[in-house]
């Protein structure tokens, strides 16, 4: 059922406002992409949120902080407070958790999330969270975007938006993550000056996240069946779904396995192997 | 306490698949489905369940007065699966109609005597019983050292699509 404000939506299924309101949507991260998203879930409807970050508004986010006033780096608002004031503005009836921390430092109520947005820097965070979605069997959908130079060539800007659905594919799987990128995050993240980042790749991004994550509660297109790599080519303007895919064959997972899942626990079949060796 | 329950859509497939089978006299099928805690420290644990095994054909007692009746070779393996797994263990069984099931009255007084036996073998680890039906999803929990199950809030299928079946509407 749909009242009016949603009935421009409701070809999303007659139940999907219903299903929009159940789900319990955790962001971790609200600075270019989480606000976007944080904006754009209020806007379709969603009710339930559980949000973190421990960063504070600077005057070098404005560029692309979604919700963020020019007064805020002044007022040292915290990002969550902005995210927190924008779905509130869209939606008053919405329960916003907020968490203004790491979501490390707080993991458990991301647990209980039904879908996570990861809006996180790095490669080692993004392997931290898809291993906890993993383990707490949540769904993931990471966006992330990077600037890179080379040589006298233009910037090339390039993004992904990947669906970390637990059971299938993981971002090691489609190589996403691996051990050398990992190994290399530290070196260097970006050429084009600290932490490149403007507002247009992040809405792309975002939009097309929330896109994936309202077919994946509501089965709209019904054809949402797979895993989702996309990338992003800020140069040309496109997003299309990665060549890794082609060469995936087998779509389990063999980094993240089923019985591999909740608190860990200390098991007699453990003991047994463990004796036997 | 809010306890909620996970199942990956595969794995709900092949329960359901598996419980619509007809048996040679019963008239409903009952299997057991294996599970993890997770989240114990938080305020919201959940239960993620891990594996489904179908109670043999052979392991039914032929009763008219009951949908299904399993005999104790079915309850002995089971409580020898939670030892050797270290797992919990939900009985689980179907309803064939639409909308949210129901238990009855046997369910009510018969599984939890399972469940009970099910908690001697694993007192670390939460059991239970799960019903479905047609299109929705409903589980009893029993937590280490609880005396009484708790209705879980939401029971919810990860997969392609997501489904979230709410114990009540809110």
């Amino acid at each position: 059922m749909t009242d009016d404000r949603f009935s421009r939506q409701s070809f999303l299924g007659d139940d999907s406002q219903e299903i929009i309101e159940r789900a319990i949507i955790g962001i971790a991260g609200l600075g270019g992409g989480g606000s976007h998203i944080a904006q754009q879930l209020a806007h379709v409807g969603f009710l339930r949120y559980r949000i973190y970050d421990g960063d504070i508004a600077e005057d070098s986010n404005l560029n692309r902080l979604i919700g963020a006033k020019e007064d805020d780096p002044s007022k040292k608002t915290p990002k969550i407070e902005i995210a927190e004031r924008i779905i509130q503005v869209l939606r008053a009836k919405a329960i916003v958790e907020s968490y203004p921390c790491r979501w490390q430092d707080q993991p458990e109520p991301l647990r209980g999330c039904d879908l996570i947005f990861g809006c996180v820097d790095g490669f080692s965070e993004r392997r931290e969270l898809e291993a906890c979605a993993r383990r707490y069997v949540v769904p993931l959908i990471d966006i992330g975007m990077d600037v890179h130079c080379v040589g006298d060539e233009p910037p090339r800007m390039a993004g992904q938006i990947i669906l970390s659905m637990p059971g299938s594919p993981c971002m090691f799987c489609l190589d996403f993550l691996n051990e050398r990128v990992l190994a290399r995050e530290g070196e260097r993240y970006g050429d084009a000056g600290p932490r490149p980042q403007v507002v247009w790749p992040n809405g792309v991004l975002a939009s097309t996240a929330v896109g994936i994550a309202v077919d994946l509660l509501t089965d709209w297109t019904r054809s949402l069946r797979d895993v989702v790599y996309l990338e992003y080519d800020g140069n040309k303007n496109t997003v299309k779904p990665h060549m890794r895919l082609d060469y995936l064959g087998d779509r389990t997972c063999p980094h993240y396995l089923a019985d591999q899942v909740g608190d860990p626990i200390f098991t007699n079949s453990t003991a047994t192997i463990r004796k036997a060796k | 306490m809010i306890v909620r329950g996970r199942f990956l859509r595969p794995l709900y497939v092949r329960v359901r698949e598996d419980l619509a089978r007809s048996h040679q006299f019963a008239y409903e099928r009952v299997g057991f489905l294996s599970a993890r805690l997770g989240n114990q420290k938080g305020v919201e644990p959940f239960v993620l369940f891990t594996n489904y095994y179908p109670v043999p054909d052979d392991e039914y007692i032929d009763d008219r007065y009951s949908g299904a009746r399993i005999n104790s070779n079915a309850i002995r393996e089971a409580m020898q699966r939670v030892l050797d797994t270290g797992e919990g263990l939900f009985h689980v069984h179907c309803h064939a109609h639409r909308g949210r099931p129901g238990f009855s009255s046997m369910d009510l007084e018969e599984t939890p005597r399972i469940v009970s036996s099910l908690r001697i073998a694993g007192p670390t680890q939460a059991h239970g019983m799960v019903l479905l039906s047609n299109n929705h999803c409903i589980a009893h929990v029993w937590m280490p050292g609880a005396d009484k199950p708790i209705v879980a809030d939401r029971v919810s299928v990860v997969g392609y699509p997501i489904e979230i079946f709410e114990s009540e509407r809110r």
